[in-house]
């Protein structure tokens, strides 16, 4: 193939280079947080396009798995965004006010807090999955999300009490 | 205290994906990689030159569409001459030379068949069909197509099976054919890694064309969800198949229909 002549290797094949070894990490972040394969074959389609895409018009300052694992976070919100607008109207969103911020010592049942975390908003689910799952500090959920840092702290209140409502609620009907 | 939420680390396990997703994938990815860009804008809608329309050529129609019904599992209209069911449009007709007739897209009909005469090619009337505005051209390798007037549409990044995913263009002269397709679509061809082998950029779906083939002719490559399978069919249909190899997009299997048209399968 004809590559123009330039220090820099092109970054649409570097990302070839690197599809083999990021393919798996892609796919594995986004299956352990959709939880369907189907979907997460569908994002992870979607990222690497996305990626070779921003490649071919230069936006791009270095090709690796964390750069990708990055494009994955936005196009997951992006999904739940668009569940979400599929399902309304469909459902009603028990009217969760936001609780105060108060103690909650116990340990969660992993598989509980998936179940639990498909059953809330795709907001609060978004930004539970980034900051906890993902282990991001605030800042950088704000900017995934693209809110503030103010507003991601008050969601990511809202979207802890809502967790613990739903994750609470669940544990008592299963007692 | 420690925060429960804590517990919800995840770290980013790597899990393997199937392996024909991750084939498949990296075939998007690479095809994506060659792929022209057009006005900034992502490259998903038709352009000049795109092939919405593609017609198996062969001495007897009747018999092929039993053939590729076989192998391929279309389904051929009442009258013999479409595919149905499909995302593509397919037909097949009954000439004597054996090729892959291609319908090209155009947005300026009159400035198409201008730009066909000009590079050395015949263009006929453009004439209103039922499916739109159409004219009947000859390359100036001998090779019949069409141009049609269309509008920018979807151009479908999956493939069912029977869908053509890949057409090669074996041609006699391949600078001739090149300044050709080059001066009425304004595609480019980059060296491919056979002998006198081009990869070219522009049209959809994806497009190669290969010179010092004695007969002009286009080649389609089908795709097929079990490649193995598929040959055995080829085979038991009076077809010849090469074994399947891996190539760097898929599984592939160089084959001749039972009245001599060669084409390929891909399992991508």
């Amino acid at each position: 193939m004809n590559q123009p002549s330039g220090v820099r290797p092109d970054p649409g094949l570097a990302l070839l280079d690197l599809y083999e070894q990021a393919l798996p990490q892609v796919y594995g972040y986004l299956l352990a947080r959709c939880g369907q394969r189907a979907v997460a074959e569908d994002l992870t389609t979607e990222v690497f396009l996305a990626a070779m895409d921003s490649c071919r018009r230069g936006k791009v300052t270095e090709v690796g798995t964390s750069w990708l694992i990055g494009v994955a976070r936005h196009k997951l919100v992006d999904h739940w965004r668009r569940a979400e607008r599929e399902r309304r109207g469909l459902r009603v969103l028990g009217g969760l006010a936001a609780e105060p911020e108060d103690p909650w010592d116990e340990r969660l049942d992993a598989l509980l807090a998936h179940d639990v975390l498909a059953e809330l908003s795709a907001q609060h689910r978004s930004a539970l999955t980034l900051r906890y799952l993902d282990g991001l500090p605030v800042p950088e959920v704000a900017r995934c999300l693209d809110r503030t840092v103010h507003a991601t702290e008050a969601l990511l209140v809202r979207a802890r009490g809502a967790f613990r409502a739903h994750y609470q609620r669940r544990e008592e009907g299963t007692r | 205290m420690t925060d429960p939420f804590e517990d919800l680390l995840e770290p980013v396990i790597p899990v393997d994906p199937d392996p024909r997703f991750a084939a498949s994938l990296r075939a998007l990815l690479e095809a994506a990689f060659v792929r022209p860009m057009s006005g900034g804008a992502m490259p998903t809608t038709i352009a000049q030159g795109d092939v919405v329309y593609a017609s198996v050529w062969s001495p007897d129609s009747a018999r092929a569409a039993a053939f590729y019904r076989t192998v391929l599992g279309w389904n051929v209209s009442d009258d013999g001459r479409r595919v149905v069911g499909l995302g593509q449009h397919l037909g097949l007709w009954t000439d004597p030379r054996r090729t892959t007739f291609l319908s090209h897209s155009v947005a300026d009909m009159d400035a198409a068949m201008e730009r066909v005469r000009a590079a050395g090619g015949t263009a006929g009337d453009a004439v209103e069909e039922p499916y739109g505005l159409s004219a009947m051209c000859v390359d100036n390798q001998g090779l019949p197509f069409a141009l049609h007037h269309a509008e920018p549409g979807a151009r479908s990044e999956t493939f069912a099976q029977g869908e053509i995913v890949y057409l090669t263009m074996h041609v006699r002269d391949s600078l001739s054919a090149r300044e050709f397709y080059g001066s009425v679509f304004g595609w480019t061809f980059t060296p491919g890694r056979v002998e006198d082998g081009w990869q070219v950029q522009g049209p959809y779906p994806g497009f190669g064309m290969q010179g010092g083939h004695a007969e002009a002719a286009v080649l389609p490559m089908y795709a097929v969800d079990d490649v193995v399978a598929a040959v055995a069919r080829v085979r038991a249909a009076g077809g010849t198949a090469t074994d399947p190899e891996q190539m760097p997009y898929g599984i592939t299997s160089d084959c001749v229909d039972d009245q001599g048209l060669g084409f390929y399968l891909g399992q991508l």
